[in-house]
């Protein structure tokens, strides 16, 4: 499959980039009482929750960490998040009492996470691969993915689906997922929801009810099951029908395409 | 009381060698006092400890690529959408450099405990779950909560020595205006013991006092204040200039190459003043103008 053309039909406007689909997927699971926040690079997840308040939930209210402007106009959209241009936003906290409400646990119910390492359980690592002492990659940091045990749910999104982004179990627990499982889920006694999907250039994934592990959900377009399976370093549930991901509507390409107007997602 | 001083001399007066923990601020790749950190590669001050914050980026990776870090207590250092920070990450992996693990939480919440003077930082319950306090049992705890008995997690205290920090404009008495975000810059100046100010320019008292609450930063916290318009390069100065990508991406280059980032501290640092060294940078390639 091209990696920036998800479809050939050639109508107009021309088909979404996988970024753009990826967005378009993001914002599907985003609702118009939710208060999202999101943290490091993270143009994608800014742009599907601008596209999710211009289309589905308008009412939704997003945080580009960082900065923290509160529903910044994009338009364009940057990929820094402490671009100062996100300050062009209907207002701005400041971060520290942002890491504030972070911790009360009760406000932002969305948390967009992402991972050198993720696990079949959800779990993220931006820290380190292989003993963190003599690291064979040392990451950048776990910046604020902690706080993923407090949040109602979990937003993962990668643009790498391989085996060694997707393993077994992390080498560094930096963003809780399911941890280990139901029986350390459980016994952890979390407030937060877990995460609830992954969105990766080939589907996107939820996650088995009674294992907790990774489910495929929705390939996309000509991506086959055996493709995701053999990109996964994990066994992931493979369900017995897998339907293609929906597609998205040209006019919800007209509207990402206006946020996005510098194009960030749309050779990617 | 007139805080002005030059680079040179306010970084030899503040930053002393092997300085036991320096706080640089500014987030990402963004309002990094980089003049001040140039100059403490130009002096050679050692650091025993360096303090980021949530995203450490250019201002951290230069003092390590310069070979003056012994150990970062930081939660991110890289250059976010440009990739990994290549001298942290080397230095990490091969274990020249000790990472005492955070997370954005306890910087936070860490420095508010140092500006406060309270005892320690307990912690939201579930940021238990992660790693990162096990890798790092010196900054972490798992202690009894009085009033309910059960486990939090609580960080100690985070008291920068001195505090590098940029600011859009302050009058000569340190009294500072951020423009644009504030990350945790605020945070750090009031934790710190010392706090040396990088601004874009130094204005009148009665420009800061037209809006008093505009003040991000008041003066009795700050203690020598160094005008260096253009000085956050090749980061951005929130409300003057952006980042200088290119900039950036040839630092990267010239870290991948033989010689590593050291080749970059020698040729643009240690190898030229910050006069210079701007006035090289004023290059139409940047695509920005200085204020």
């Amino acid at each position: 499959m091209s990696q920036t053309d998800a479809r050939t039909n050639g109508g107009a406007p021309a088909g979404p980039s996988i970024a753009e689909l990826m967005a378009v997927e993001l914002a599907r699971r985003l609702r118009g009482d939710d208060v999202a926040v999101m943290g490091t690079a993270s143009a994608l997840p800014q742009i599907a929750c601008r596209l999710a308040k211009a289309t589905h939930a308008p009412d939704l209210w997003f945080v580009a960490g960082g900065t923290c402007g509160v529903n910044p106009r994009l338009a364009p959209a940057v990929p820094s998040c402490c671009d100062e241009d996100l300050l062009r936003a209907d207002t701005a906290v400041p971060l520290s009492d942002v890491v504030l409400l972070e911790g009360r646990g009760d406000v932002f119910t969305v948390f967009f996470s992402g991972g050198l390492q993720i696990d079949a359980h959800g779990n993220c690592n931006l820290v380190s691969v292989g003993d963190r002492a003599r690291p064979s990659l040392r990451g950048p940091g776990t910046v604020g993915l902690p706080f993923l045990a407090r949040v109602g749910r979990v937003l993962i999104y990668t643009m790498a689906h391989n085996p060694r982004t997707f393993v077994e179990r992390v080498d560094f627990l930096g963003g809780p997922g399911f941890l280990d499982g139901p029986a350390s889920w459980a016994a952890a006694g979390l407030t937060g929801g877990g995460p609830a999907a992954v969105v990766t250039p080939l589907c996107t994934m939820g996650f088995d009810s009674q294992t907790l592990r990774m489910r495929l959900e929705t390939v996309h377009p000509g991506v086959t099951v055996h493709e995701v399976v053999e990109a996964t370093g994990f066994e992931v549930v493979v369900p017995e029908v897998v339907p293609p991901t929906p597609l998205p509507t040209d006019e919800q390409i007209a509207i990402l395409r206006g946020i996005d107007s510098d194009g960030l997602l749309k050779g990617r | 009381m007139n805080k002005v001083l030059s680079l040179h001399d306010a970084v030899e007066r503040h930053v002393l060698d092997g300085v036991g923990l320096l706080a640089v601020g500014g987030m990402h790749l963004h309002n990094n006092p980089m003049a001040l950190v140039r100059e403490v590669v130009r002096q050679g001050q050692r650091i025993r400890r360096l303090l980021t914050s949530p995203c450490g980026a250019f201002n951290a990776e230069l003092l390590i690529a310069a070979g003056l870090v012994e150990e970062i207590a930081t939660s991110y250092v890289g250059f976010e959408h440009l990739g990994l920070a290549p001298a942290f990450r080397r230095s990490a992996e091969d274990g020249s450099l000790r990472v005492l693990e955070c997370d954005e939480a306890y910087i936070t919440h860490g420095l508010n405990a140092g500006a406060g003077g309270l005892p320690f930082a307990p912690l939201p319950a579930g940021l238990e779950v992660s790693d990162v306090w096990k890798a790092n049992p010196e900054s972490f705890r798992l202690v009894e909560d009085p009033f309910t008995g059960t486990r939090v997690l609580a960080g100690a205290p985070l008291r920068p020595d001195v505090a590098l920090v940029h600011a859009a404009e302050a009058d000569t008495a340190g009294n500072a205006v951020l423009a644009g975000a504030h990350f945790v810059d605020r945070v750090m100046a009031m934790a710190a013991r010392t706090v040396v100010l990088q601004v874009e320019r130094v204005v009148p008292t009665e420009v800061i006092s037209r809006h008093p609450v505009g003040t991000t930063i008041p003066g009795f916290l700050v203690h020598a204040v160094v005008e260096v318009p253009g000085g956050c390069h090749p980061t951005a100065s929130h409300g003057h200039y952006r980042v200088d990508e290119d900039h950036l991406r040839r630092y990267l280059a010239l870290a991948g190459g033989a010689e590593g980032p050291r080749a970059y501290v020698e040729q643009y640092v240690r190898g030229s003043g910050e006069a210079d060294y701007l006035q090289a940078q004023r290059a139409p390639a940047s695509g920005e103008a200085f204020a």
